[in-house]
């Protein structure tokens, strides 16, 4: 079934098709809105988009030649996760001795994460010194071309640091923490004045109240850049004055800042401000661990329309527990899907996927399946400004696709499983040919 | 003329459907030699398409070889438009059956010379030897497709102003603003409609109980096009309960009656079973 009204329609196809370019997905619950709406979906094979069938029906008097019958499933665009450190044993912000084998371990993650639902993302690089930017960055940029095979794709890198708050490092080390004194140059001076560019880096996490944040964030509105306030120690009133000067995303709520009180709700607070203020997007980790479920749904309750799960994950992503080496020196130990720093219990980023966030979220605070797809998927885009290409079942946008399996536990939980992913409209993973083999 | 009268929307929604397969079924089409189906946008044929649907899919009904003419369109809206009888169609019924995309004809109300685009609309019905079946709604004052009150009897496909009642009617579709309501639309003409070899009229609800009266009670006019079907060799009025309550009680139990001797198989008439 088309959904009536709810899939926009263009006047006119860009392109004429093949049928034999076309795939039909039919019997799908497709994510539109805050609701599963029985429907097909069509996706051209060869531009990897998804198509306006309606047009192509009249129009050019074509049906697709193929035909996928997704028995039922959800079909929801690609998740889209903006802080991803690593994971499978690489991580993005440590360089390795021949730029090669940096180069094969992206590519090696990027393949891996999309068997997890995860289309697209932004690699995030963590505090570090001048080198590793301009090592790193470049194969962290946005892919040139558009190929299937190569798995998740990058939307620029989120450099998490260095103009972070020392009493807010978190795991981040200090001794590399500076504040942006002079405004973008200091930027431009640790990430390279060319790597300013939203291809390459999409968003930077820095602390609003350090000397010269704010003027860095207001050039970087103008270059296109996100400025996501986190690592900080922000009071309500300096994140809103952040806030208008041009943050426009929240890091980790709840993580590294401020505890919310109720005479001084900090950066928290943010999302109950009104004054004419538009509402940063946060992100949030729902893995059990780093957020109490019940503050989860109070963040959603006061701004639905700003949530963005993330998951934070890092290079133990998908590792057995133990412990293991860290940047600068130090040690990470993994219990579970729990990360700590050292022989401490300072909580160090975790080894979550997005699909087992989701799942938490939809659970903790009973919203639709539909509405918590849009908090990885459509709200993400629509942070970084990309929601006509991603996040979207909308005719045109890049046929990113995963197929998610809905289940109820014995404990009554609701389970999220992805049984398949396409990527530019090719499909890249099967869980029933894994099984099968 | 036939009226049949069943118990709810559901009830009569499903006795056209299965008419309409028994029909095309009898026909045995081929690629030669297709059923020629006419068909109407509107809430009245949303249940009637959902059967339709079903029947395809529990594999007991093909529209490989069946070629369909649409009633009317509206003019200058984008087919694409949510509420272009385009998306429609294609909502409610092309999407889920196996036509073939160049099996179906709707007007369009874009193209740049109206009038020639409608000539070719009676043309192209012509060409693949008229219409077997229209199934059509019918208004609350009685008017099918566009055909408004006062339409000539003998019209053809043609531009049509709508009446100003049925832009306030459909300004809800619009984010309820009347300027946003096309103002004009092509419709096939009362005379294209009474071509056809048969015609099936679907009325739901007390609110089309005028229009029932005038079709099967009233006086042949314009005022009332639908009333032209009973001047048709080959008519079904299907109604529920409820459309039902204008008509004379005599009236009712009379078809009632008919239809009783039909499925006893009387009249050895070729009913609407499958």
């Amino acid at each position: 079934m088309f959904a009536h009204g709810d899939i926009e329609t263009t006047t006119r196809p860009a392109m004429t098709y093949s049928p034999n370019d076309l795939i039909k997905l039919t019997n799908c619950r497709l994510a539109l809105g805050d609701n599963l709406i029985p429907g097909d979906l069509w996706i051209c094979a060869s531009t990897g988009k998804i198509i306006d069938q309606q047009t192509v029906f009249y129009e050019q008097t074509i049906r697709p030649s193929s035909v996928h019958d997704l028995g039922g499933r959800i079909l929801a665009p690609g998740l889209i996760d903006v802080q991803l450190n690593g994971g499978w044993g690489f991580d993005f912000s440590v360089p390795t001795e021949r730029a090669q084998d940096f180069k094969d371990g992206v590519e090696m993650v990027n393949r891996q994460l999309i068997k997890t639902g995860v289309t697209s993302y932004l690699p995030t690089i963590i505090s570090s010194k001048n080198d590793v930017y301009e090592k790193n960055l470049p194969f962290l940029s946005q892919p040139k071309d558009r190929n299937p095979t190569s798995g998740a794709e990058s939307l620029g890198a989120h450099c998490e640091g260095p103009f972070l708050n020392p009493f807010k490092n978190g795991i981040h080390n200090k001794s590399v923490l500076q504040p942006p004194v002079n405004g973008i140059s200091s930027l431009a001076s640790v990430y390279g004045a060319a790597n300013l560019r939203p291809e390459t880096i999409a968003m930077i996490t820095l602390a609003p109240e350090q000397p010269g944040a704010l003027s860095a964030i207001s050039e970087l509105s103008k270059l296109g850049i996100i400025s996501s306030g986190g690592h900080s120690n922000a009071t309500y009133r300096e994140m809103w004055h952040a806030v208008s000067s041009g943050v426009t995303m929240v890091t980790h709520m709840f993580n590294a800042m401020e505890q919310p009180h109720h005479r001084s709700p900090g950066i928290f607070g943010i999302l109950g401000a009104q004054e004419g203020l538009k509402r940063p997007y946060y992100g949030i980790i729902a893995d059990d661990i780093h957020v109490h479920p019940s503050f989860v749904r109070v963040a959603h309750g006061a701004h639905p329309e700003g949530t963005i799960l993330v998951t934070d994950a890092m290079r133990m992503l998908g590792l057995p527990d133990g412990i293991y080496e860290w940047t600068n020196g130090e040690r990470i130990k993994k219990t579970g899907g729990k990360l700590t720093l050292g022989e401490g219990d300072t909580i160090a980023g975790s080894s979550v996927t997005l699909v087992e966030c989701l799942k938490n979220f939809v659970n903790w605070t009973g919203v639709s399946v539909a509405e918590g797809i849009k908090t990885v998927t459509e709200t993400p885009a629509k942070m970084l400004g990309i929601e006509d290409r991603k996040g979207t079942l909308r005719p045109g946008a890049d046929a990113d696709l995963v197929v998610l399996n809905e289940a109820v536990g014995g404990d009554g939980q609701l389970m999220l499983t992805v049984e398949k992913v396409y990527k530019f409209g090719a499909e890249v993973y099967n869980a029933g040919d894994k099984a099968r083999l | 003329m036939r009226l049949i009268i069943k118990e709810n929307p559901a009830s009569a929604s499903e006795y056209v459907a299965n008419l309409i397969a028994a029909r095309i079924n009898a026909f045995k089409p081929t690629a030669e030699k297709p059923f020629v189906l006419g068909l109407p946008t509107g809430s009245t044929p949303l249940k009637v398409y959902s059967h339709l649907i079903h029947l395809h899919q529990s594999g007991r009904l093909s529209f490989r070889h069946v070629v369909t003419f649409n009633m009317d369109e509206y003019v200058s809206l984008p087919s694409s438009h949510p509420q272009s009888y385009h998306t429609f169609m294609y909502t409610h019924l092309f999407s889920h059956i196996d036509i073939p995309a160049s099996s179906v004809h709707i007007l369009n109300g874009c193209a740049a010379d109206l009038i020639a685009e409608c000539s070719a609309y009676e043309a192209a019905i012509r060409s693949y030897g008229g219409i077997d079946l229209f199934l059509a709604g019918v208004g609350a004052d009685g008017h099918i497709a566009f055909n408004e009150p006062g339409s000539s009897l003998a019209s053809r496909t043609r531009v049509k102003t709508l009446a100003k009642e049925t832009l306030v009617d459909n300004a809800r579709f619009f984010e309820g603003d009347v300027a946003k309501v096309p103002k004009l639309a092509l419709t096939v003409g009362v005379g294209t409609v009474m071509d056809a070899r048969e015609v099936v009229v679907v009325a739901l609800g007390a609110n089309k109980a005028r229009a029932v009266k005038a079709a099967v009670e009233g006086k042949v006019g314009h005022w009332e096009t639908v009333s032209v079907v009973q001047m048709h060799p080959r008519a079904v009025v299907v109604v529920d309960e409820d459309a039902t309550t204008e008509l004379r009680v005599g009236t009712v139990r009379y078809f009632r009656e008919i239809e009783e001797e039909m499925e006893a198989g009387g009249a050895g008439v070729v009913t609407a079973k499958l």
